[in-house]
């Protein structure tokens, strides 16, 4: 493998950054050892009747990366590029995003590989079907708790739901989160990683000792968390000046209104065009003036190329790894706040463990008390890795995963070693 | 999760309290001039049971934080309150659903930082 490949293996970058980890935090080699390796990992073929009548065979996976402190907990992901490696990065990054908001739970990841653009919405349920089938072995409600990801909804989650329940004779929706409501699904799930998104950048506010009164924010994605940040954060008062999809970014210094602009794109299909903006590129959205910068679309966006040009003094991680290791390096040495993807973005896994306790309860809170309850867990992970960063003297990021990490080891090592 | 401690005081402790909660970074409190009884109904000398019941005067002290620093602040109002003779005051921890910030509308922990 050359030097280049091996640095883009998602794999192989999430053990870089465990084994620097490891380091600062005086890991145990034994704990190290483990950690560095998935508990489980499953493989299946999925044959599916296609609608012309052949069929075709399909690759999924599974991966339990680690249950010490409860069940494993992920997202499956249905995408053309997913690979195994892949799946085993985002099960150790669910390990930590857990260990960090403090929720009962490990981490798991799963995907097959698939282009559900060209499915039809038949052939998406067979596979869906057939998928959960295929792990059922690993699955469960005590076990292992799927949920929505990349190309993957609630009407999925349904199936799977509907999957696994037939196999046990009985409804359980404890077993998938990102449920629809009528079935078990939480109150508040969908809007549920922005609003988290929210209260972070609220309480990263608070501690720069700045208040969020005509904050200029720039949010890169206007999917289901740039949206619902976007209008989280104008109803506080900040001032949206710029946002983007994927087509492109709008931009307007005097502040948007993301109510308005989720309309207009409702409407026509895009955002760009709205009245009272201009339009302008992704690259230019990423280098705009302004206070706030949350990049809320997909990975590896801020990089070492426009690190240098951002302007924002804060970086709000609402994607998972928006930014480059070597970007990263060079926002520090700017001064530039970041908080990290595992912390911003871990409102969607805290109220997916809400769905699951009320799916096992069998009890449903209101959207009040479960936006009261994601709060509470957010600002106290906030705070947290915030006292962590600022006792370690080491960036918001560093802090996460050193808290992560040794929360997961106190766990292995009070658990012992079987046998 | 975000709790009130309402505690009721004698008058002359009001000022050892305040200050020693200061010293422990407790930045917020609002205080009352109540009157009230406990058990004796207001009587601290003899036993009477027919007697009505005489109200007192105490100080009332609240104070709202966070759930991680509820103990401390507690111990510490109970170790300078305490006057060794009936009558010294009742501490009570009730939670607090939400807290908002007339100024800023900043909500919950935030709101009291």
């Amino acid at each position: 493998m050359t030097e280049e490949k091996k640095n883009t293996n998602a794999w192989q970058v999430a053990l870089q950054q465990l084994d620097e980890i490891a380091k600062r935090i005086n890991l145990e080699p034994w704990i190290h050892k483990k950690l560095r390796r998935p508990k489980r990992e499953l493989t299946v073929s999925i044959p599916i009747k296609m609608d012309d009548g052949s069929v075709e065979v399909f690759t999924g996976y599974r991966v339990q990366h680690n249950i010490t402190l409860g069940p494993a907990k992920g997202g499956i992901r249905y995408s053309p590029d997913v690979t195994l490696d892949e799946i085993r990065a985002l099960a150790m990054l669910m390990t930590w995003k857990c260990a960090v908001a403090g929720i009962p739970y490990g981490g798991a990841k799963g995907g097959v590989i698939c282009d559900p653009e060209k499915l039809s919405l038949g052939e998406l349920e067979r596979l869906t079907r057939r998928y959960t089938s295929e792990i059922i072995i690993m699955i469960g409600p005590e076990k292992d708790i799927p949920a929505p990801d990349i190309n993957t909804n609630s009407q999925i989650m349904a199936w799977i739901m509907d999957t696994y329940s037939i196999n046990k004779g009985y409804s359980v929706p404890g077993v998938v989160t990102g449920k629809p409501v009528v079935i078990g699904g939480s109150e508040g799930r969908q809007e549920a990683t922005g609003r988290g998104v929210t209260f972070i950048t609220l309480n990263t506010l608070k501690y720069l000792n700045q208040g969020i009164e005509d904050r200029k924010v720039v949010i890169q994605g206007f999917g289901k968390v740039g949206s619902v940040t976007a209008k989280l954060l104008h109803l506080e008062g900040a001032k949206i000046i710029g946002i983007g999809e994927i087509y492109g970014a709008i931009y307007n210094p005097k502040g948007l209104n993301p109510l308005e602009v989720d309309k207009y794109r409702r409407e026509t299909g895009s955002i760009l065009g709205y009245k009272d903006s201009e339009d302008i590129t992704n690259k230019e959205l990423l280098e705009l003036n302004c206070d706030i910068l949350i990049p809320a679309a997909t990975e590896g966006q801020i990089t070492e190329k426009n690190a240098p040009n951002i302007k924002a003094r804060v970086l709000i991680e609402a994607a998972n790894g928006p930014t480059t290791p070597s970007a990263d390096k060079i926002l520090e040495s700017k001064g530039i706040f970041v908080v990290p993807d595992i912390l911003t973005n871990a409102g969607g896994v805290i109220v997916s463990y809400f769905e699951w306790v009320q799916g096992i309860q069998g009890y449903f809170w209101s959207e009040r008390e479960v936006n009261l309850k994601l709060r509470d867990i957010m600002d106290r992970a906030f705070h947290h890795v915030l006292e962590l960063s600022l006792k370690e003297k080491v960036s918001m990021r560093t802090a996460a995963l050193m808290l992560a990490v040794s929360r997961v080891a106190e766990a292995t090592k009070i658990r012992g070693l079987y046998p | 999760m975000l709790k009130k401690i309402e505690c009721i005081i004698q008058p002359f402790k009001l000022e050892d309290v305040k200050e020693a909660l200061r010293k422990i970074a407790v930045d917020g409190m609002t205080v009352t001039e109540v009157k009230g009884c406990g058990k004796q109904r207001g009587y601290t000398q003899k036993y009477s049971p027919e007697a009505p019941i005489r109200l007192l005067p105490k100080v009332k002290m609240e104070i709202v934080t966070d759930e991680e620093k509820v103990e401390e602040i507690v111990q510490t109002i109970q170790s300078l309150a305490r006057t060794n003779q009936i009558g010294a005051g009742k501490i009570f921890i009730i939670p607090v659903e939400d807290v908002m910030r007339v100024r800023t509308k900043e909500r919950g922990r935030i709101a009291i930082d």
